[in-house]
């Protein structure tokens, strides 16, 4: 007899800073929250979508699991605010972003940028200047971002899906058969070098002749395109 | 009233972050600088900072309007912490450049061209990416035909996964490097021709520029062997 309970599974992977690997734990845990479970049920995220009820989504989670990241999911789970999703600077963005060194809205001169622009303009009132400004995040929302490989902060927001974590995991294991055990002068060659892997792995195009990155980028659309279909639906 | 005892207090706090290694590996800066003879006066320090650390132009000239621009803020004392700076340099220990520059030179007004050298030891070395991109960008507001900054925040770019923002930056270190200047055009041709391709697909204008790379820095293994794959088929893999 096998039992169908919980599964202890132990990985080991190789990171080229501490930040990177713990970033690894949130990465993780956002794959986790769009995973659909055997059938047809919804994924964690998916329930919250539906019923706007973290709480409902948090039940379905086993009993054992530690309350520090029982509370990293409710955080995750959080229906998104309506202007700037600004907490996509704290999500891990998926494996095309776990090893860029952290970074905020300080950093973030693309934002800096439009917002500069929206503050040197000209609107007819204040309704208007209040208008323009829901409107320019709304558009920070849906651009590609540059420090987050092209991603949209929406793409980040979502999480990545089943697709992406099998990548990511393939990348990882490619990763420390590299580099475990190798010599690094600094922490900086360490994070230059898994970086030049992780761009050339990226761009390398599959038997289906898409990269890595459409998959990705592909994977977290489609999710987008399903979060709205079911919010849209639940109103 | 209440503002000396802060300073105060933020001062010792920064005297207390210099370490003994710190400490020992500024005397030892100072005991070459003592074996090579040199004796930083009044009359001299404007001369050795110069001759020190920025013997050849164009980076020299810099270094004179900087000097120029701040005199009554610098003398003796700034042209030994810029010495002791070259030292940490030419030994290549990176991590005091750090130490040295964040409690040394730091104190002084901000000078592009100590920046622009400095960043590469936080970006390469230490990993903050975000420090040594403000300090790029500092040094290509007030050196803008330098075109190493621009090579820099291209790799970076490409580093954080911005291909087409690196081909930009890129395409401006390229427009400003000199034929004399060889490692840096060299590195700037190879990694264009290698984004070329990433994020526009152009595998002929790639291979134009890693011949480039190759003619200005013809003993450069990863430029050949890129050639090599440009020609047949790629791997990307950096092995």
């Amino acid at each position: 007899m096998v039992s169908d309970g919980p599964v202890l599974e132990v990985r080991h992977h190789w990171f080229p800073t501490r930040a990177c690997g713990e970033r690894s734990f949130l990465m993780n845990l956002e794959f986790s929250l769009n995973q659909r479970p055997e059938g047809d049920r919804p994924s964690l995220a998916e329930v919250v979508w539906s019923t706007g009820d973290v709480g409902q989504a948090l039940s379905i989670v086993p009993p054992f699991m530690p309350r520090e990241t029982r509370g990293k999911m409710r955080r995750l789970l959080q229906p998104w605010p309506s202007g700037r999703v600004s907490d996509a600077y704290s999500r891990s963005g998926g494996i095309l972003n776990l090893f860029t060194p952290p970074w905020g809205e300080a950093d973030d001169e693309v934002w800096a940028g439009m917002l500069s622009a929206w503050q040197a303009e000209t609107f007819a009132g204040d309704h208007a200047r209040q208008e323009a400004l829901r409107a320019l995040e709304q558009q920070w929302n849906a651009t590609p971002h540059p420090f987050f490989a092209g991603l949209t902060p929406s793409q980040v927001m979502v999480g990545g899906g089943p697709r992406e974590a099998g990548l990511a995991g393939e990348f990882l294991t490619q990763l420390a058969r590299m580099y475990e055990g190798r010599p690094f002068e600094s922490e900086g060659e360490a994070l230059i070098k898994t970086l030049t892997l992780l761009r050339g792995w990226q761009s390398e195009p599959r038997r289906d002749g898409w990269t890595v990155r459409d998959i990705i980028v592909a994977e977290r659309s489609a999710l987008l395109a399903r979060r709205a279909r079911v919010l849209s639906s639940s109103r | 009233m209440s503002r000396t005892p802060r300073k105060r207090k933020r001062t010792r706090q920064a005297r207390s972050r210099a370490t003994p290694a710190y400490r020992k590996n500024v005397r030892q800066a100072d005991d070459i600088l003592a074996k090579e003879g040199v004796d930083i006066r009044p009359d001299n320090w404007q001369q050795l900072a110069l001759d020190w650390f920025v013997p050849d132009e164009p980076e020299r000239g810099e270094l004179a309007r900087y000097i120029a621009d701040h005199e009554p803020q610098l003398g003796v004392a700034w042209a030994r912490e810029v010495l002791r700076l070259e030292v940490f340099f030419q030994a290549k220990d990176y991590s005091q450049v750090i130490a040295h520059y964040e409690r040394a030179l730091s104190r002084y007004p901000r000078c592009a061209l100590v920046e622009m050298w400095v960043a590469d030891q936080f970006f390469r070395h230490q990993g903050d990416f975000w420090r040594a991109r403000r300090m790029y960008r500092y040094a290509i507001e007030h050196l803008p035909d330098q075109g190493k900054p621009y090579y820099e925040l291209g790799f970076m770019s490409y580093l954080l996964g911005d291909f087409s923002g690196a081909l930009g930056w890129f395409h401006q270190a390229a427009g400003r490097v000199s034929e004399d200047d060889v490692e840096i055009a060299a590195r700037i041709y190879y990694n264009r021709g290698i984004v070329r391709v990433l994020a526009e697909g152009d595998r002929e204008a790639a291979i134009a520029d890693v011949e480039e790379a190759l003619r200005r820095k013809p003993d450069y293994p990863q430029a050949q062997e890129a050639l090599r794959g440009l020609r047949g088929k790629i791997r990307w893999v950096p092995w």
